[in-house]
């Protein structure tokens, strides 16, 4: 990008001087792999001589603590998790993500505005609503969204640990069993993945294959978006 | 979904203030604004000890409280790491939690939501920072109308001079100090607040908010609070106000070991001007 594009009104301490860097967003699902490739791209573009910055999800300084405190209590409705998502994008998107655009680096998002929209989505919170909210974010020079169905999901999951409370939608689900929650949990998630998809043009890399055949697919859409940038 | 959803969902993508019917809810939802030193917190006190005399079920909550959201909020300001939109957000995380667990389940079983500052104060405040007041209006589409919002309109010498005879000395956010208007403590905290009356100004003809004059005495200005909140509370939610020392009492004992929740209360010469 060469000016910094927002989904709707230019927030305040972000307005569009030049950014040559290029913004480059992995979205998927929980245990997808995004942050295996992401690694990997790192290492990759690194090597191919571009400066790379990473951040993902409830990673700012300000509101990663707050919100992590918040969901091991038991009130936090989805509406106020959403604005503390938003809290914490914000954090990051100005005090690292616009920065390294503006400095000519790629920023590697694990995880944009997406995967919050999804959630809330989920939860039944008005997707107008969650439009407008998040209006005030960079629209990314590609969005990679790595997509799998709940049947490949699961057993990927199951190998590295247990099935987790927030990502079997058990704060809304009511059923005893956490396999059921999460299969119905993750396929309505999948459902808004695919229904963004449609809405913000995302290049979808099927990732049902093997580890080395998703980053094949990934390398070549980042390659085709860092171009021009030496 | 919570009702605090299907409130979001029946106004949908509208912009706060749209919904004038809002009370569909058996309660009423009084709310005072004003910037600092307007004398609101000590008028919205009042009120609620009438309210509490006259045997209704009163719920105070107050801006920037919730058990969720606080703590990072009160770090981001000590820190001073808030920036216009972040410091925007975290208040309306905030907000969004009272209403959800605090101001819904109220007013839906009938008490009295008592408020010392409501969505205005976002709207004054970021506004004031440079955060799109359009934007504002849309994501706080999901509060709650109030019954009656009352504007503490007070002139900027007559707040200086309030909080310089009190309270503790003023915050870095307060005075606007991140905006970078004056390294002069009291001079910024002078523009940054007559930004904010610029912005209250605009909204009592926006929202259609009730202005009391708040240089008048105290007790005048309660006469006229209780006198605008007493057609509301035809019908309200009575009882279940007896105080523990009230309960102790009865009871017959000293109450050592119990200690009633304490709030601010008005000085005793704000309570004999009465």
């Amino acid at each position: 990008m060469d000016t910094i594009r927002f989904y709707g009104h230019t927030p305040p301490n972000v307005s569009g001087e030049e950014t040559p860097g290029r913004l480059i967003v992995l979205e998927g699902t929980d245990g997808v792999g995004r942050s295996t490739q992401i690694a990997m791209l790192q290492e990759w573009l690194e090597a191919e001589g571009y400066a790379v910055t990473v951040t993902g999800f409830r990673r700012s300084e300000l509101a990663a603590s707050g919100i992590n405190r918040a969901m091991r209590g038991n009130t936090l409705d989805a509406l106020t998790l959403n604005l503390f998502y938003a809290t914490d994008f914000w954090d990051r998107l100005e005090k690292n993500i616009v920065p390294a655009l503006r400095t000519g680096m790629v920023a590697l998002v694990d995880r944009y505005i997406f995967s919050i929209i999804a959630r809330a989505r989920v939860r039944g919170v008005p997707a107008r609503w969650l439009n407008d909210v998040f209006e005030f974010a960079a629209i990314p020079d590609r969005v990679l969204y790595l997509d799998v169905d709940v049947e490949h999901l699961l057993p990927r999951v199951l190998a590295v640990r247990q099935l987790d409370h927030w990502e079997s939608g058990e704060d809304f689900l009511r059923g005893p069993d956490l396999h059921d929650n999460f299969i119905r949990y993750q396929s309505a998630l999948l459902d808004e993945f695919r229904s963004l998809a449609k809405e913000h043009d995302f290049t979808t890399i099927d990732a049902r294959g093997s580890v080395s055949d998703i980053f094949q697919a990934l390398q070549h859409e980042v390659r085709e978006a860092v171009k021009g940038m030496a | 979904m919570t009702t605090l959803q299907a409130h979001l969902a029946y106004k949908m993508g509208e912009r706060y203030g749209k919904h004038p019917d809002d009370g569909h809810y058996p309660g009423k939802l009084i709310i005072v604004e004003g910037i600092d030193g307007s004398g609101k917190s000590t008028q919205i006190d009042l009120l609620q000890k009438w309210l509490n005399s006259r045997n209704l079920v009163t719920v105070f909550t107050e801006w920037n409280s919730s058990p969720i959201v606080r703590r990072t909020t009160k770090r981001g300001k000590v820190e001073e790491m808030l920036t216009p939109m972040s410091f925007s957000l975290v208040h309306a995380a905030d907000f969004a939690n009272r209403v959800h667990a605090q101001i819904l389940p109220a007013l839906r079983a009938g008490a009295v939501v008592l408020a010392d500052r409501y969505v205005y104060t976002a709207f004054a405040r970021d506004s004031a920072r440079g955060v799109d007041r359009d934007w504002l209006r849309r994501i706080y589409s999901f509060a709650v109308q109030p019954s009656l919002a009352l504007y503490f309109r007070t002139p900027l010498d007559v707040s200086i001079q309030r909080i310089n005879s009190g309270r503790e000395e003023l915050g870095y956010y307060e005075s606007g100090q991140d905006m970078g208007f004056s390294n002069d403590r009291e001079e910024s905290f002078r523009i940054f607040q007559g930004r904010l009356l610029d912005e209250y100004d605009a909204m009592t003809e926006e929202f259609g908010m009730t202005v009391i004059d708040a240089t008048q005495p105290i007790a005048v200005q309660q006469q006229l609070v209780r006198q605008y909140v007493d057609p509301l509370i035809n019908g309200a939610m009575s009882g279940g106000n007896q105080s523990v020392p009230e309960a102790l009492g009865q009871a017959g004992l000293s109450g050592r070991y119990i200690t009633p929740p304490m709030r601010r209360r008005p000085t005793e010469t704000e309570v004999s001007d009465l």
